[in-house]
């Protein structure tokens, strides 16, 4: 429940940015003595939480960061679910040449580096929030694709899928109609883990200066804010918010589909 | 014989693993848009030179031939010239691969050390206060950016207190005759410090929750009862018996963390300018210092692949339902 | 067999805690163990045999307390020994035999290492005497030395078996608790774990708890035997005489339900229904839902164990009867009238 209302909170945000905000988030910023409003502490001239170096207002990058991260999170969340979850029905399913293929693929994908991976993505391609999407989608159904696969191979076995099978059901309908629907709580699961990995690879590409400079993301202001020094004059106002929003939103993620037992009692071996 | 044989079989995945990153790596590098000397080539330079240089890094012919040579290299462990430092990829990386393994393991035991005592606590003390008020910090750990967490310790510990040093491995100017008298100084334990519990801390989640999990687990198992019933003292009760027990899945995991770790490695030895492979990856990749970014990128590959082969082996080993079956 | 008894249970009452409230599932648990005698404890699953069994140890889950009773082990009143006093006696005084071998030794040691555990920790071996004890034990319950090295999924079933009784006795104590302990095993092995744990009982003079559903095994094996229902003790006595001539009609029940106990006729018929939920048991005898003999009175008053004969003790208002319920017992048409 705690997790959901958190969502809810950054969806209202992140819908309602523009009446939210109190400043255009890329827009610098100028002192009513017409000085460039950098580095002003929190509370001062109307700026809830300062500004940047640049005369930016930090509450309002805040609050548009909610956007990107919840978009970036979402859609590589069903990205890495929907990717992962026909891996794992085709693999499990048919067997035989497509499920080796397809698992040893999936061994290729655990010997990828993610996070480097990303990075030589996103300096391959244009600057772009979709690079860290992208980069799950071809890296991260490894996981639930594994586990699905798994599932799907003792649903198979089940009596009412046999039963099906010697009924003369077709193959797609017994893989969508008998064993997707008991491997969607699976899907889900890894969908919701993936939507805090996503947010926090996303703050990781934009910290190192591989994200799109354009767009404002939490990671884009720590970055900035690490790069204009504000860890050596204590300008804990500008990088302590980011982070925070990061961690809620993430820890959410984990509640949100009891994905936290996941993570509460870890299982090596399945 | 039939463990043999498995080694075998892993043996030869691995390499699979390993043959199919490369030529990832290949195509990527080869197929990005742009000439891959750009960074390389002085604008002064003539068309002659130009063309000398393409042929010298092997660009002039064809790309299934440039491939064969780049596995042929590899397989000699020839990585390439820095175009940057106009040195061997292969000497500059295993240069920096030490810094990169001393802050990962020294980060990791800290974090196992400490995970496994206190995961061992937080279950046998199951429903405490302790626990509800840690399992939360925990999750939160889990969730944080680990960058960011380096980023707090730094403004606190390095700025505002002045207690360590901001980043690097040593004082600037010093020289050490040896890593051996480096790694031993007092001066890298103090570089060391915020690095390593920075990741320290963010690694900690895995095997504290492992632990704790594995700890209820193996706590209901009748052996643990019958050791009670036995008489035995707490300390063997809980430390012989459950915790033995439950440390074999967590000690498997060290392994995967060591791989795991040494990829997340790149931001924080950015924030800590740890001179290690993941700040190499990075500025290669903004100098589009190509053969060094895929030299730092395979290395890491590599440490990846290695220790998710040893934590599968290392499962067996430590389990005497398998290693004596 | 004689002079005072080894343990004297009474009045012994444990509850577990549950989500909607406690519930006892032991209630006023009376008996004696007598010195160098086999005791049986039978019933259904979920009569309470267990719960007697580890409150013996005082080692139990962590939702269950012992409410109320005694237990007089060789004087003192174990149930009221504070935690360390209890500790120095469980193992050296009073051992345990699991049901499952497999999941009570420890699966990272060897064998050897587990009997060395007890043997140096508990009963204060050195290193060199405690392998000696370790290999005359092993020869003791007639395993090959050879086989201390292994580890214990290395071991069948009833080699498992045969080494938690080593284990048991590595100490000598004077009471061995057996908790089912040939229960997971074929009747072959059934049958030879028996016969070593009684030789090895009659050569030691030990005393043994032997908790088991099986009366068969009861019958088997033990001098005495404890007859439970639904948390109590419905009756008990000498095993001959309980199961020959049964004076509560759960016991003639009981044996009824098996073929090599049930006499010269060979029937085999089981009791109607199944145990009561502990959570809401009848409100005076426990059987009398299921009983064929029940009385109006039944429903109402508590039948108390009898004390008026010590060596047979019957908790049923129609124990003077039994003679000619015994009859009625034997036949089908009795407990199928209740179906």
């Amino acid at each position: 429940m705690a997790g959901l209302a958190i969502y809810l909170v950054f969806v209202f945000i992140a819908v309602f940015a523009d009446q939210i905000a109190t400043h255009n988030p890329t827009e610098i910023l100028f002192t009513p003595d017409y000085d460039l409003a950098s580095d002003i502490p929190p509370g001062q001239d109307g700026f809830i939480l300062g500004t940047t170096s640049l005369g930016r207002d930090i509450f309002s990058q805040l609050v548009y960061g909610t956007q990107s991260a919840l978009l970036i999170g979402l859609t590589a969340a069903t990205m890495v679910a929907v990717i992962g979850t026909l891996v794992g029905l085709v693999a499990g399913y048919f067997g035989g040449v497509v499920d080796v293929i397809l698992m040893r693929l999936a061994d290729i994908a655990f010997g990828i580096p993610f996070l480097p991976f990303v990075i030589v993505l996103a300096a391959f391609l244009e600057p772009s929030i979709w690079n860290v999407v992208l980069a799950m989608a071809l890296v991260l159904w490894r996981d639930s694709g594994r586990v699905i696969r798994s599932q799907v191979l003792t649903l198979r076995t089940r009596g009412y899928v046999e039963a099906a099978r010697v009924a003369g059901s077709s193959d797609a309908k017994i893989v969508f109609r008998h064993i997707a629907p008991n491997v969607l709580p699976l899907s889900f699961l890894y969908g919701s883990i993936a939507i805090g990995w996503a947010i926090l690879t996303e703050a990781s590409i934009s910290f190192l200066g591989f994200g799109d400079p354009e767009t404002i993301s939490w990671g884009t202001m720590l970055q900035d804010a690490y790069a204009s020094q504000a860890l050596s004059r204590g300008a804990y106002y500008w990088f302590i918010p980011p982070g925070i929003c990061i961690i809620l939103v993430v820890v959410a993620g984990f509640f949100i589909s009891r994905g936290y037992e996941e993570i509460l009692f870890p299982k090596l071996k399945s | 014989m039939t463990s043999l044989r498995y080694i075998g079989s892993r043996l030869a995945q691995l390499l699979f693993v390993l043959w199919a990153v490369a030529t990832i790596l290949f195509l990527l590098f080869r197929l990005m848009p742009g000439n891959p000397l750009a960074a390389y080539i002085d604008p002064t330079f003539t068309e002659e030179q130009q063309a000398a240089l393409m042929a010298r890094f092997g660009l002039d012919r064809p790309l299934w031939e440039q491939y064969f040579i780049y596995l042929a290299n590899l397989l000699q462990g020839d990585l390439g010239q820095s175009f940057f430092y106009r040195e061997p990829v292969g000497e500059r990386v295993l240069a920096l691969l030490p810094n990169t393994l001393v802050l990962t393991f020294t980060s990791l035991i800290l974090a196992y050390s400490f995970g496994i005592v206190v995961g061992a606590y937080l279950a046998w003390t199951r429903g405490s206060i302790v626990e509800r008020a840690t399992i939360p910090l925990v999750l939160t750990t889990r969730a944080m950016p680990e960058f960011w967490l380096g980023m707090i310790l730094l403004a606190v510990f390095s700025f505002s207190l002045g207690w360590f040093p901001a980043g690097g491995t040593r004082p600037p100017g010093s020289e050490y005759g040896s890593l051996l008298a480096l790694y031993t100084s007092y001066d890298f334990l103090l570089h060391l410090t915020l690095p390593a519990l920075t990741l320290a801390i963010y690694s900690l989640g895995l095997p504290l929750l492992l632990m704790r999990s594995n700890m209820l687990d193996v706590m209901a198992e009748d052996f643990v009862t019958m050791a009670r019933i036995k008489g035995l003292s707490t300390w063997t009760v809980v430390v012989r018996h459950a915790a033995r027990n439950a440390l074999l899945p967590v000690t498997t995991s060290f392994a995967i963390s060591v791989g795991y770790q040494i990829q997340g490695n790149v931001v924080v030895e950015t924030v800590f300018s740890w001179p290690g492979l993941g700040r190499e990856l990075v500025k290669a990749v903004s100098a589009s210092d190509y053969p060094l970014a895929q030299g730092a990128f395979l290395m890491i590959a590599l440490v990846v692949v290695i220790m998710n082969l040893i934590a599968d082996l290392l499962y067996g080993v430590l389990d005497p339902r398998v290693s004596h079956a | 067999m004689s002079g005072e008894p080894l343990l004297s249970v009474s009045g012994l009452k444990v509850s577990y805690g549950m989500p909607h409230g406690r519930v006892t599932a032991v209630d006023d648990a009376t008996f004696e163990v007598p010195r160098g005698a086999i005791v049986g404890v039978v019933g259904e699953s979920g009569c309470g045999k267990t719960t007697v069994a580890r409150a013996l140890t005082r080692v139990m889950a962590g939702n269950a307390r012992i409410d109320g009773g005694t237990a007089r082990f060789d004087g003192p009143d174990i149930l009221a020994l504070s935690e360390r006093a209890m500790n120095r006696l469980r193992w050296r005084d009073i051992a345990f035999i699991p049901q499952s071998a497999m999941n009570s030794l420890d699966p990272v040691y060897t064998v050897r290492a587990q009997l060395r555990e007890v043997l140096r920790k508990r009963g204060g071996h050195s290193a060199r005497s405690a392998e000696a004890r370790a290999v005359e034990l092993f020869e003791m319950v007639g395993i090959e030395a050879g086989r201390l090295s292994d580890y214990p999924h290395q071991f069948s079933g009833g080699m498992r078996q045969r080494a938690a009784i080593a284990l048991a006795l590595a100490l000598e104590p004077k009471l061995v608790i057996a908790d089912e302990p040939v229960t997971a095993l074929d009747v072959i092995v059934q049958r030879q774990i028996l016969d070593q744990l009684k030789t090895l009982q009659e050569r030691l003079g030990l005393s043994v708890i032997l908790v088991t559903h099986d009366i068969s095994v009861v019958a088997y094996v033990c001098d005495r035997v404890v007859v439970m229902y639904a948390g109590r003790v419905a009756e008990s006595g000498a095993m001959r005489t309980v199961l020959t001539e049964p004076q509560h009609p759960y016991t003639m029940g009981l044996c009824n339900a098996f073929p090599d106990l049930s006499g010269a006729m060979g029937i085999l018929t089981p009791i109607e229904g199944s145990p009561p939920d502990l959570s809401d048991p009848p409100p005076a005898c426990r059987f009398e839902p299921r009983c064929p003999f029940s009385l109006a009175s039944c429903g109402e008053r508590t039948p108390r164990l009898s004390t008026t004969d010590v060596s047979h003790r019957v908790a049923c208002h129609r124990a003077g009867e039994a003679a000619e319920l015994r009859g009625d017992a034997a036949k089908v048409e009795t407990w199928a009238a209740l179906a």
